[in-house]
């Protein structure tokens, strides 16, 4: 339970509290302020995954979010979470990892002879091996690949924890708070801007963290920001893409360091952010240099050794070796010497420099002008093999640890996004970010500014830039850190070593996709010369960390290879996310039922109680029938049908869509939206009514009334409700601007249920008041307002289900209570609530058509309703409706069926074809909707057939091939009952 | 014989009380039982409306994106020539005609009016975690700099076109909610309050 690496002192963890962790089984302590690759290199722990093709052994290449290989399982049973980056996981107390990819075991894991087998399975090995049989692809191949490639198990339980979204907005976004962005902020914010700065790291302070000299200058900044009104300071937040409009967005981790999120906390919070002004001050990431076994546990980043040395108080290894082309890693080496870590040597591949000398006096051995061959050790580096450049002197180092350095690539990630231009920095040997395209600028290291103090000072000059931008004068200023001369440094850009006496072994230029220089160059060699199909050949960069640390080189080997600048082979493009987003944080608290928000209409706890069976209709949630006793199949749908067919039942249409329309151009208005007229329905009446689309097809139907000389209240189908306002506002604001029409969505104000049967009047002239219900006083299509119960109450004399039937409206705060009175009222005659099927049963009955005849590929003609074209006037669709193809005898027509057995064994289906004899394909048309009729105790539809009406009386087959049914039918009138319309009238 | 007070289509969907994490600033949320008329200007006819509302009831017509208030009634500007008018319910069609009257008398018929009392159900969400309560679905900035009192937004907040107008800075806000989605939007609302903790009057 020791901490075997953990220097005695120094670093940011908290040595007085111990965490207790688990990894792969085995107990392990850490501290407050660890990560867990930190942890796990405390106690020692080096081989933390295998590899995704080769199933190499792997450890922590860095210290932060860039890593391609420390990757694990985080957590148990329904909140595992694969592929969680050991550099920027906080430890918690009862944290449980797993490594991945290995089987059995991460120390034996039998797959790992794929990298004995590699020169087999070169890049695209699986486009040339598994291209024949074919058959074999989907069987074998595929299934094959995806288990022996996958990394990491997702949880297959559904995740219990919560995540939700945010919006925010500020003058200025800076992203980074190391030194350029806690000064960038401060600039900003000194001003009065608004300011939000985003840190992905649990601390603020960036590259500030690793020297306990600035950390006064840290800690004052960071209080200061703290204090001032109008900046938010966000840490565990990493911003994953920034998009048009400067819209971004960002991850904020509020519960991954806890087990458990506390109550009432989500997990992971999703922000979008829209800032005026964005600082992008996301700082760089070191590069490796291509070598073979340059991939091993103990092979670690320059600045990841500084960092655990002196953010972490661990020691990575005891006797570090160094492999560099820079100065700046020359820091690292000194910071492990400083910290007590035998520095056996630097291997730089430049002459002599100032850092050299620097080194020299204290005392660590050089090699200059060398590189590194070769890599001794399988599970944890051993030695190196060093020899001059040349290709002379080879000589063996023992050591434990080997920090590489290439250099340092700005973070552009977020600024290419925006589609801004990279351009290449000859001094840096990187791409800088180049003119903006958005409103924003970079800062600090992440625009090739390296150093503490220097980029202090550039953040400092872009918060203000920014600020004033958004029309902030800048304040006064405040104290930078005093100079250094890091960003004095120097660099000879160095990608890959090569050159005879190689011993063949693999330099990976992707450790997280096992992509090495050898893939590149035959990608090369293949044709694949573009650096995007190079990057699609070998998966170069395509994996989760999308090459932060080895794109670049990737991208020299192939300018090598083409014989071309790095310059102008440039980098693949970056898109979102920056790091891997989880699905939880993208779907929010959009899931499950809160997928979509649910209409209830205000008789909802009463459905409920009644034993309401819902469906969802749109968003609405409609009872579809009710039942308390247990039927079952259609017992509850016929009971409740017979009553409105025998007695009176009355049903919750309030879904259906009700729109206001007022105004001196109204009735107008409304003629050219149907095909009918209404300019010329007297007040007090109503009226059916069809619309087209443009395009002459079918739109919507539904009756509509007419409240006043310049007032009409419409009704519309539920599905097309929102639909068909919006064509009414596009009409009224783009076709016809001079009518003056007002629209107004009544579908919420006014409850409506249809009360139907033989005994619906007199139910209703048991609670009704102030309105002569009389068969002469409010004949079908009447319309009159009264009371129920005190409530004010519309009344329509329409009717859907064929029977007498009255619709009775009334707002929606008095709904339960008129429907409850009306159930009292109806009480002697065997009221009965109806649901949707014995609703769709009815109109079925009826030869009514809805949603499965009004499809959207159906023409007036085609339902029968050529009638309701007027002939004078013009209306929406009517040029459209007269098209020949709309016009054609052939089209399929709206007809009844009925089931020529009498019984009910035999079932009608929706979307059975209609043919001429058993053995027939040769479709006639089709069934659109069908039911069991309490009318005529037999199953009956209605259907598109071909001729249509002309074959009534005709016997034809309804064949549903996916169920192997074939059902003789007759051929009917769609009105199945009543033709005549006497019921309704009654 | 005057009808009875409408049943909120909210009666269920609110438990009175404290709940959500504890806290020293919980958000309180109430419903309002509002009277909701919807006005609209019949073409050209913006002007005569605002002289009729002014001179019948003394509240001026806001301009886009601003509410107004006299004593107990507020205007919110909703779209090009149409305002909610709000005011606490009393007895039915009572707003109706106290506006129908205002419109008529100064200025024949300038308007449509459309009672949508039984349509929207209003909610007051008040207090200092208010705005970060309704940031998680709302896209409009709400900060103090930007909107204030007065203020007055129509935009959609968790999937739901919302009338969103601050009342006072508390600061507090009027939701003004399709009456059908109230129910759904109260679930995504005490969610989103609950890391504040809130008390339901």
């Amino acid at each position: 339970m020791t901490q075997p690496m953990r220097l005695s002192s120094g670093g940011r963890v908290d040595r007085t509290r111990r965490i207790e962790f688990r990894f792969d089984g085995q107990s392990f302590e850490g501290h407050p302020g660890d990560t867990l690759a930190s942890a796990l290199l405390a106690n020692g722990v080096r081989l933390m995954g295998r590899s995704f093709k080769y199933h190499r052994p792997r450890g922590a290449l860095t210290a932060g979010p860039e890593e391609p290989s420390a990757l694990v399982e985080l957590r148990l049973g329904a909140r595992r979470e694969p592929n969680t980056r050991a550099t920027v996981a906080e430890l918690f107390d009862g944290l449980e990892a797993k490594s991945q990819n290995r089987f059995p075991s991460l120390e034996f894991d039998i797959a790992a002879i794929n990298s004995r087998l590699s020169r087999f399975l070169p890049a695209g090995f699986y486009y040339k091996t598994f291209m024949w049989p074919a058959a074999f692809w989907e069987k074998v191949y595929e299934p094959l690949i995806r288990r022996a490639a996958g990394l990491g198990r997702a949880a297959a339980e559904p995740d219990p924890d919560e995540y939700e979204s945010m919006h925010a907005h500020c003058d200025v976004l800076v992203v980074g708070s190391g030194a350029a962005g806690l000064a960038a902020a401060r600039a900003a914010a000194a001003s009065g801007a608004r300011v939000i700065l985003a840190e992905q790291d649990f601390e603020l302070g960036g590259g500030l963290l690793l020297d306990p000299a600035r950390e006064a200058w840290r800690t004052e900044m960071v209080l200061t920001l703290a204090a001032m009104s109008d900046v938010k300071l966000l840490p565990r937040m990493t911003v994953v893409g920034f998009y048009e409009h400067n819209v971004l967005g960002a991850v904020e981790r509020v519960g991954d360091h806890l087990a458990e999120p506390p109550p009432y906390k989500v997990r992971q919070r999703f922000w979008t952010i829209r800032a005026k002004q964005v600082v992008l001050a996301t700082g760089a990431t070191e590069r490796l240099i291509a070598f073979p076994g340059n991939d091993k546990p103990g092979v670690m980043l320059a600045s990841a050794a500084e960092t655990y040395v002196r953010r972490f108080g661990v020691a990575p290894g005891s006797r570090a070796a160094f492999f560099v082309n820079n100065d700046w890693a020359y820091y690292a080496a000194f910071a492990l010497k400083q910290a007590g870590i035998d520095v056996a040597a630097i291997v730089d591949v430049r002459a002599e420099t100032a850092k050299a000398v620097a080194a020299h006096h204290l005392g660590i051995p050089l090699s200059l002008g060398c590189e590194i061959v070769d890599v001794q050790g399988g599970k944890s580096v051993r030695g190196v093999t060093v020899r001059k450049r040349d290709g002379s002197g080879v000589s063996s180092l023992e050591c434990d640890l080997l920090c590489v350095s290439g250099g340092h690539d700005p973070a552009v990630h977020l600024a290419s996004h925006t589609r801004a231009p990279l351009i290449w920095s000859r001094e840096l040997a990187a791409f800088l970010p180049g003119k903006p395209v958005q409103a924003e600028r970079s800062a600090g290291a992440a625009r090739g500014v390296f150093g503490i103090a220097a980029a202090a000072r550039d953040g400092a000059e872009a918060g203000a830039a920014a600020a004033e931008a958004t029309g902030f004068k800048s304040a006064a200023g405040f104290a930078l850190p005093a100079p250094d001369d890091a960003h004095h440094t120097s660099l000879e850009p160095f990608w890959e070593v090569r050159g005879p006496g190689m011993n063949g072994g693999k330099s990976f230029v992707d450790l997280q996709n096992d992509v090495t220089s050898a893939d590149i160059r035959l990608a090369h060699q293949e044709g694949y010369e573009h650096v995007e199909h190079a990057k699609r050949y070998t998966t170069h960069t395509m994996a989760t960390d999308q090459g932060k640390t080895g794109g670049i080189v990737g991208v020299a080997v192939l300018a090598a290879a083409r014989g071309d600048s790095i310059e102008k082979v440039g980098l693949p493009t970056y898109r979102p996310y920056v790091t891997p987003v989880t699905w939880g944080a993208v779907a929010g608290r959009e899931v499950g039922k809160h997928l979509v928000p649910t209409r209830r209409t205000p008789m909802h706890q009463w459905h409920l109680r009644r034993g309401g069976v819902f469906l969802e209709t749109g968003l609405w949630l409609r009872p579809l029938y009710y039942t308390t006793t247990g039927e079952t199949g259609w017992e509850p749908i016929l009971r409740e049908a017979r009553a409105v067919r025998r007695a009176v039942g009355i049903c919750d249409v309030s879904t259906l869509g009700k729109i206001d329309v007022q105004g001196p151009d109204a009735a107008v208005f409304l003629d050219r939206l149907y095909t009918n007229t209404f300019s010329t329905l007297p007040v007090g009446k109503a009226r059916y009514g069809l619309m087209l689309r443009e395009d002459g097809m079918v739109f919507d139907d539904g009756t509509t009334s007419r409240l006043g000389e310049q007032h009409y209240l419409m009704t519309t189908t539920t599905a097309k409700a929102a639909e068909v306002l919006e064509h009414m506002e596009y009409h009224a604001q783009v076709a016809w601007p001079e009518l003056d029409a007002q629209f107004s969505t009544v579908t919420d104000q006014w409850v409506q249920m249809s009360v139907a049967g033989p005994r619906a009047r007199d139910t209703l002239l048991n609670c009704v008041a102030g309105l002569d219900l009389s068969n002469s006083a409010f004949p079908f299509m009447a319309i009159g307002a009264g009371e129920v119960d005190g409530c004010p109450v519309r009344v329509f004399r329409v009717s859907f289900s064929g029977e007498l039937a009255y619709e009775i409206a009334t707002p929606a705060g008095y709904g339960e209570r008129v429907w409850r009175a009306i159930i009292e009222a109806g009480a002697a005659f065997g009221i009965l609530p109806y649901g949707l099927e014995a609703l769709s049963l009815l109109r079925v009955e009826k030869g009514h058509v809805a949603g499965p005849e009004l499809n959207g590929q159906t023409t007036a003609r085609d339902l029968g309703m050529e009638k309701m074209l007027k002939k004078q006037g013009d209306y929406i669709g009517r040029v459209l409706a007269e098209r020949p193809g709309l016009t054609d005898s052939r089209r399929p027509r709206l007809v009844g069926i009925r089931a020529v057995d009498p019984s009910f064994e035999k079932r009608l289906r929706g979307g059975a074809h209609l043919v001429a004899s058993r053995d027939s394909i040769d479709s006639l048309g089709w069934v659109t909707s069908v039911t069991r009729s309490v009318e005529l105790e037999n199953w009956i539809g209605l259907a598109m057939l071909k001729r249509g009406p002309d074959d009534k009386g005709k016997r034809l087959y309804a064949a549903y091939p996916l169920k192997n049914e074939t059902v003789e039918v007759e051929i009917t009138s769609p009105h199945h009952i009543d033709p005549e319309n006497a019921r309704v009238r009654a | 014989m005057s009808a009875p007070e409408p049943r909120s289509v909210l009666a269920h969907a609110m438990p009175r009380g404290r709940h959500g994490a504890g806290g020293d600033h919980p958000v309180s949320i109430r419903e309002r039982r509002v009277a909701v008329v919807q006005l609209q200007a019949r073409k050209g006819r913006e002007g005569d409306v605002a002289t009729a509302i002014r001179s019948g009831l003394g509240l001026e017509l806001p301009p886009p994106g601003r509410a107004t208030t006299t004593g107990e009634l507020a205007a919110i500007w909703i779209q090009p020539g149409a305002w909610l008018l709000l005011e606490p319910w009393r007895e039915v069609d009572a707003l109706m005609r106290k506006v129908d009257k205002a419109c008529h008398e100064a200025a024949g018929i300038a308007a449509s009016l459309v009672d949508q009392t039984g349509g929207k159900a209003v909610l007051r969400v008040s207090g200092r975690h208010a705005r970060a309560a309704l940031a998680k679905g709302c896209r409009v900035d709400l900060n103090a700099r930007v909107f204030k009192p007065g203020s007055a937004a129509v935009t959609p907040i968790a999937h739901v076109n919302v009338v969103l107008a601050q009342a006072d800075d508390a600061p507090s806000f009027d939701l003004v909610l399709p009456s059908s989605f109230a129910g759904s939007f109260t679930e995504w609302l005490l969610k989103s309050a609950g890391e504040f903790g809130y008390v339901i009057e």
